[in-house]
């Protein structure tokens, strides 16, 4: 507990952890402003396969669907930003000497590699966190409440969830996301651990994220047999259950599994590479 | 003597090369035992196996008579290590480098971390950022550092590299001081011979990763007196004998001085054959030098 105290307390005494948070805030701040100016229109252009049909009333343009719609880019930007600061917990130590410093003391590399990981873990928490709470603060100022359209792109299918149960619905597909974002930390951590400088990692992480992201999109019959095997898959599917109508529990409950045990094995993995690592530098 | 430190068949093997082979050194409290070597003779691997950075291919460390792969956190608790130079966390203050130092091994409290920065001089900078600090201030924080755990055992790897010659005097002295006044015992790794004469009690000496010399720098010495100081008189005619003679090395001449290296026991013959040539010799001593020392025992790779 006093390392992971002391590890939390070394990460956000540099200027670098708060890079992830400034950027998130501008991308919340602008998407909700540009919304609030342009909404309406993509409200209408979603809506309009189904204008011919139904009578569709109320506040369809509410914090809910701006978050839900702010949510569907959290694989592709908030991973990057994860890996700013999981990418950076050993790999910065080994640039610095400091891994010396910690590393001749008497607590063991496995103490040590694992406070660093929960570090890791509890910034990407953290960061979540921030970005649920700004996006729902502002969004329920600019917006306000109302009932979530729930409609996939391309398809022609529309549901309601009522207001009453949303909430509860974007608090759990935000613990999801923790837990999905967690994996990232644990790619860019296992990199960290290899590397000696903090490029290596970043850039490591998000070529594997890319390129498992552009392979599961591929409309190939390969590429469509592997995704169910792809950490991605599990990594967007697990949020984005809390928001269908119905919620498929199997799939959150299997997803949530696979993302676990991927979390495990890429720690084992860390771990046991820290312990047998030799500093040479 | 209670040995401090011990290594028992220590060696490193990298991708095929051994940087370190067969290593037994012993190291007893109240040393300042030093480690010389020349550059990539495997004192800094040594060093790091020792401080755990490294793991050994082979053999087994005892730090205070415990085995230190068995032991490790209670034995580095007992042992303060500055490889190369004092890294420190640049974007905290020299406060809390100390206090994350400290909880790391015992825990201390505020009080005694600003003893020691009192000591340093660091007291009133106690809340800069290390970035902010000089070369000269960060070595001193160094310094710090070692005095903040109470160590008994100090191991210190070139400690005075990239350091001018008032910052070598600055670290000599305080591994005088660390020594003398605290009784800790100093594990110091250099090439710089004279530090070596300067602080050490006891050394070994290093080279292609095998021990090739070890004991109290005295005695060792003592073994080693090659290096001869000769007066005579007339000097040309001297000059042109030595260079007829193999086994002898002229090192310099000034007037009638001549600095020459000669195998030990062959001074005296030296002066018969000055003598019987007509050159007369009003003095010959010898000099009990490190560097005559190192030179020999590096070059040629029979143990001590």
């Amino acid at each position: 507990m006093k390392l992971f105290l002391l590890e939390t307390f070394k990460t956000f005494s540099r200027w670098r952890t708060y890079i992830s948070f400034a950027v998130i805030a501008l991308i919340v701040i602008l998407t909700e402003v540009v919304m609030k100016l342009s909404g309406d229109e993509i409200v209408n252009r979603m809506l309009k396969p189904f204008q011919r049909d139904f009578f569709i009333s109320g506040n369809v343009l509410n914090v809910w669907l701006i978050t839900a719609f702010i949510m569907n880019s959290l694989h592709i930007h908030i991973p990057f930003l994860i890996t700013l600061v999981a990418g950076d917990m050993v790999s910065s130590e080994a640039t610095a000497g400091t891994i010396r410093f910690l590393l001749i003391r008497p607590p063991s590399r496995i103490r040590i590699i694992t406070a660093k990981y929960l570090t890791a873990l509890f910034y990407t928490a953290i960061l979540v966190i921030f970005f649920a709470v700004l996006c729902v603060c502002l969004g329920l100022t600019l917006f306000g409440s109302g009932d979530l359209i729930v409609h996939h792109y391309g398809q022609f299918d529309v549901a309601f969830i009522p207001e009453s149960e949303v909430p509860v619905r974007i608090f759990l597909s935000f613990i999801a996301a923790i837990w999905a974002m967690s994996v990232v930390a644990s790619i860019a951590f296992l990199f960290s651990t290899l590397a000696e400088n903090s490029i290596g990692p970043i850039i490591g992480t998000m070529a594997v994220v890319i390129v498992f992201l552009v392979l599961g999109s591929l409309p190939l019959d390969f590429f469509r047999m592997l995704k169910p095997y792809f950490f991605t898959t599990h990594m967007i599917n697990l949020w984005q259950q809390f928001l269908e109508v119905p919620i498929q529990w199997h799939v959150i409950v299997r997803s949530a599994i696979v993302l676990g045990i991927h979390n495990i094995c890429l720690f084992l993995t860390a771990m046991f590479m820290f312990k047998r690592k030799d500093i040479k530098s | 003597m209670e040995a401090v430190l011990q290594t028992k068949n220590l060696s490193k093997r990298f991708k095929g090369r051994w940087a370190v082979r067969d290593l037994n050194i012993e190291v007893f409290r109240g040393d300042v035992f030093s480690f010389l070597g020349p550059n990539g003779a495997g004192k800094s691997t040594t060093i790091r196996m020792i401080l755990t950075l490294l793991m050994p291919s082979s053999g087994s460390i005892e730090i205070f008579g415990e085995d230190l792969h068995h032991n490790r956190g209670a034995v580095l608790a007992r042992v303060c290590g500055i490889v190369e130079k004092p890294d420190f966390y640049l974007y905290l203050s020299a406060y809390k480098n100390l206090e994350i130092l400290g909880s790391m091994t015992r825990g201390v409290q505020r009080r005694e971390i600003m003893e020691v920065l009192d000591l340093v001089g660091l007291a009133p900078r106690a809340f800069d950022k290390v970035r902010t600090y000089s070369h000269g201030m960060k070595q001193r924080l160094g310094i710090a550092q070692a005095l903040l755990t109470k160590p008994e055992l100090i191991i210190l790897d070139e400690p005075t590299t990239g350091f001018d010659p008032q910052g070598m005097k600055e670290v000599r002295e305080m591994i005088r001081t660390l020594s003398t006044e605290r009784k800790m015992t100093i594990f110091l790794s250099t090439h710089l011979l004279s530090e070596v004469e300067q602080v050490a009690t006891r050394m070994a000496v290093i080279n292609h990763g095998e021990l090739i010399a070890q004991g109290s720098v005295s005695d060792l010495l003592d073994r080693e007196t090659t290096h001869y100081s000769i007066q005579v008189v007339p000097n040309a005619p001297a000059l042109d004998l030595i260079e007829r003679l193999p086994w002898v090395e002229l090192i310099s001449h000034d007037n009638n001085r001549l600095e020459v290296r000669i195998a030990e026991g062959r001074a005296s013959e030296l002066n018969r054959l000055f003598i019987s040539n007509g050159i007369e010799v009003s003095s010959i001593f010898p000099h009990k030098t490190l560097e005559d020392f190192f030179l020999k025992v590096t070059r040629g790779k029979a143990a001590i």
